[in-house]
């Protein structure tokens, strides 16, 4: 049997491709300018929807597959962060393991309208994946989890635990998502979408889409120290839950959110009062942010928690959403510094349970920071990070 | 790994449901293809008119995952959600047919024509979403993509799920739903299975053996070890199946029944074929495999099951079949 019970699960880089821009540098210092994203669709046509607005990544010219050219790049940046040259590393040892919700939609859309298309074998969504276990010749598990707007919460959760149970020593963990027609329309027709997100505003109206990817490198602690990495966070524990009440809406009790949280703090063994920032799912539509509101007052209870949510910044990049929430708290726990919530004017009182961060970005040194995700389906999973 | 209880078992196939599934396959039928009529008859009524509603993989995920439920005696219907009971599903494509029908109408009509009930089922978890809510299930709630190896690779998560201490009991196992669209595509693709491409779901109950215990119910068997690996070769197979035998502690030639994909695995175990009966049936094959196996297996022998998909996704898993 192995070794299971030692192992613990560390990020030794981390990668992204933002709205905000290509590099973690980027992105971070957008996030901390309280700069967003957010404008009018240029990539595609949108003269026929309503709302026509996203966070676009514009800095990379991708013919197609973007989902997949995106997570090599974040991939690529994460393991150049992690000192980590994929050669180097045991291939059987090596994981790969990407959420995504749309994966080869672009290539999908195209196969339906016109009957053919260049690389049909790029559609499934299991595909990026493989292009990644590919390129980095990775011998190790590979896995696509699909928990809609919480797959890469769940991506990194799932490669934190199969370092943690010996499965692997390296696992290239995170999301990626693009923007295309399907998507806009879907979210449209669901009524679902606002040409600003205001998470946790009182005037919040919808969500607004994003892509991107962002990726980090899931590694055995000992597997990192033996090699002298520098290492960036510990993944302190890993919670989901179902919220099993409905397929769109929210549990208005939060309880999935709740189950998925607590599961999460049990596992890292660590109390609520440990936690010194929540990354929140904050969508900005008027049920999701609410029923955070109600999950974390009750985790928190009367301690006003500092909580912000990035969707305000780079859209809600679905498959990818809680992979840059991880990024970002990794460098909040890093630098000390929580990053504003864009789009938040007037925080809605039914959310004034929590101490969110707005206007500007706010120094505050935390040891331990929890990310939650939920999504279609009544999905939920969570995070904890805390300083190695 | 630490041992994992099975305590219930269901399979819908182009052979039909289980328990009369297993009389056909005994008599040596084969079939490929869509599962053939109402596959959620033997469910509690609320829940056959809730499948009624959904999509076709959410209806197999609730015909074989619902049945594993009852089975193992585990099957509530109303009450609040249940934080110790969670579900894993593995699927080759998912909302594949889905994301086609909500597309379809989309490009034909416009975004008038979009429909927001396909729209909120073009998630691939939407058929766990159908089986938690049907059974209370309030604990973890995954779906994974693997290729062909997601059903064992959604058993081995399921497992390492109970083992932690993370759940009494997982529903878990893999289903694809067919449909004209998905074949289209995979001739395009140049994905033509060796096998035809067949329609199924095949769903265990792993349980805590102290929870199986508490409960008094009979155990089919166990699980003892799995992994999950990626590669172009035979050699990924190999090296799934010598890393599945490590994690139980057991050598190769341990092993007395063998099903799925081939591997060089123990030359002297019996082989059962799954594929050539019930057609490729993607994410629902690995599970499959593992319950011929596991009938065709002596009470306590060791059986082994293996998944190769041509993405290179490759996954194995061993149990042992209960003691009667």
């Amino acid at each position: 049997m192995p070794d299971r019970a030692i192992r613990t699960a560390v990020v030794t880089g981390c990668g992204v491709v933002s709205p905000l821009g290509v590099g973690v540098r980027a992105f971070w210092d957008g996030l901390v300018a309280g700069r967003s994203a957010i404008a009018p669709i240029e990539r595609f046509p949108v003269a026929d929807l309503d709302p026509r607005s996203a966070a676009e990544v514009r800095e990379l010219d991708i013919a197609e597959d973007r989902a997949t050219a995106f997570a090599r790049r974040a991939a690529d940046e994460a393991l150049a962060d992690a000192g980590l040259a994929p050669g180097a590393i045991d291939p059987c040892r090596l994981g790969v393991c990407l959420g995504t919700t749309l994966g080869g939609m672009e290539l999908f859309e195209r196969w339906i309208a016109n009957g053919a298309v260049a690389a049909p074998d790029r559609i499934p969504y299991y595909a990026p994946a493989v292009a990644l276990a590919r390129g980095l010749g990775s011998r190790g598990p590979v896995a696509t989890p699909q928990l809609a707007c919480a797959s890469s919460t769940q991506a990194i959760a799932l490669a934190a635990d199969w370092v943690r149970l010996g499965r692997a020593d390296v696992v290239v963990a995170g999301g990626t998502d693009l923007l295309c027609r399907f998507v806009v329309s879907g979210f449209n027709s669901l009524r679902a979408t606002a040409e600003i997100a205001r998470p946790f505003d009182a005037a919040r109206r919808g969500l607004v889409l994003g892509e991107g990817a962002a990726v980090v490198v899931v590694e055995d602690a000992r597997h990192a120290e033996r090699r002298g990495a520098a290492v960036r966070a510990r993944i302190a524990g890993v919670g989901c839950a179902a919220d099993a009440v409905h397929m769109t809406a929210p549990d208005r009790e939060g309880g999935g959110a709740i189950r998925a949280i607590d599961a999460a703090l049990a596992d890292a063994g660590i109390p609520p009062r440990a936690v010194g920032f929540v990354s929140a799912h904050g969508t900005g539509t008027p049920y999701n942010d609410a029923m955070e509101a109600v999950a974390l007052a009750r985790t928190f209870g009367r301690r006003r928690v500092a909580v912000n949510s990035i969707k305000g910044a780079i859209g809600h990049t679905l498959g990818a959403a809680g992979a840059f929430e991880a990024v970002m708290c990794v460098q909040v726990l890093a630098a000390g510094v929580i990053p504003p919530t864009a789009g938040l004017e007037t925080v809605d009182p039914a959310c004034a349970d929590l101490d969110l961060v707005r206007g500007a970005a706010r120094p505050h040194d935390v040891d331990a920071v929890l990310s939650t995700s939920s999504g279609f389906a009544g999905t939920n999973a969570a995070l904890v990070l805390a300083r190695a | 790994m630490t041992t994992v209880a099975i305590t219930g078992a269901a399979a819908v196939t182009s052979l039909g449901a289980t328990p009369s599934m297993w009389r056909r396959f005994d008599a040596g039928e084969h079939a490929a293809g869509a599962v053939v009529g109402p596959s959620v008859d033997a469910l509690p009524a609320a829940v056959a008119t809730r499948a009624a509603r959904v999509e076709r993989l959410g209806q197999l995920v609730l015909a074989a995952g619902g049945g594993a439920l009852h089975a193992a005696g585990l099957a509530t219907i109303d009450g609040p959600p249940r934080a110790a009971f969670g579900v894993v599903v593995g699927t080759a494509f998912g909302c594949f047919l889905t994301n086609a029908a909500y597309e379809r109408r989309f490009v034909d009509g416009g975004p008038a024509a979009a429909s927001p009930r396909l729209f909120a089922a073009t998630v691939s978890n939407a058929a766990a979403g159908e089986l938690a809510i049907a059974y209370r299930l309030g604990g973890p709630s995954v779906t994974v993509t693997a290729g062909a190896a997601s059903g064992l690779l959604a058993l081995g998560h399921a497992a390492d799920l109970v083992c932690a201490g993370r759940a009494d009991a997982v529903v878990a196992g893999g289903a694809d739903a067919l449909g004209d669209e998905l074949v289209r595509w995979a001739s395009v693709a140049g994905l033509a299975p060796p096998a035809a491409a067949s329609e199924a779901a095949a769903f265990l109950v792993l349980e805590d053996p102290a929870s199986a215990g508490r409960r008094g119910v009979s155990v089919l068997g166990t699980i003892e070890g799995f992994a999950a690996a990626f590669g172009p070769d035979a050699s990924s197979v190999d090296a799934a199946v010598t890393r599945a035998l490590d994690d139980a502690g057991i050598a190769a030639s341990a092993i007395a029944v063998i099903a799925g994909a081939s591997s060089g695995a123990s030359s002297r175990a019996q082989q059962v074929e799954t594929s050539t009966r019930f057609g490729q049936t993607f994410g629902a094959g690995g599970a499959l495999a593992l319950l011929a196996a596991l009938r065709a297996a002596a009470p306590g022998a060791f059986v082994l099951a293996v998944d190769a998909c041509p993405t290179g996704h490759r996954a194995a898993l061993v149990a042992r079949a209960g003691e009667p």
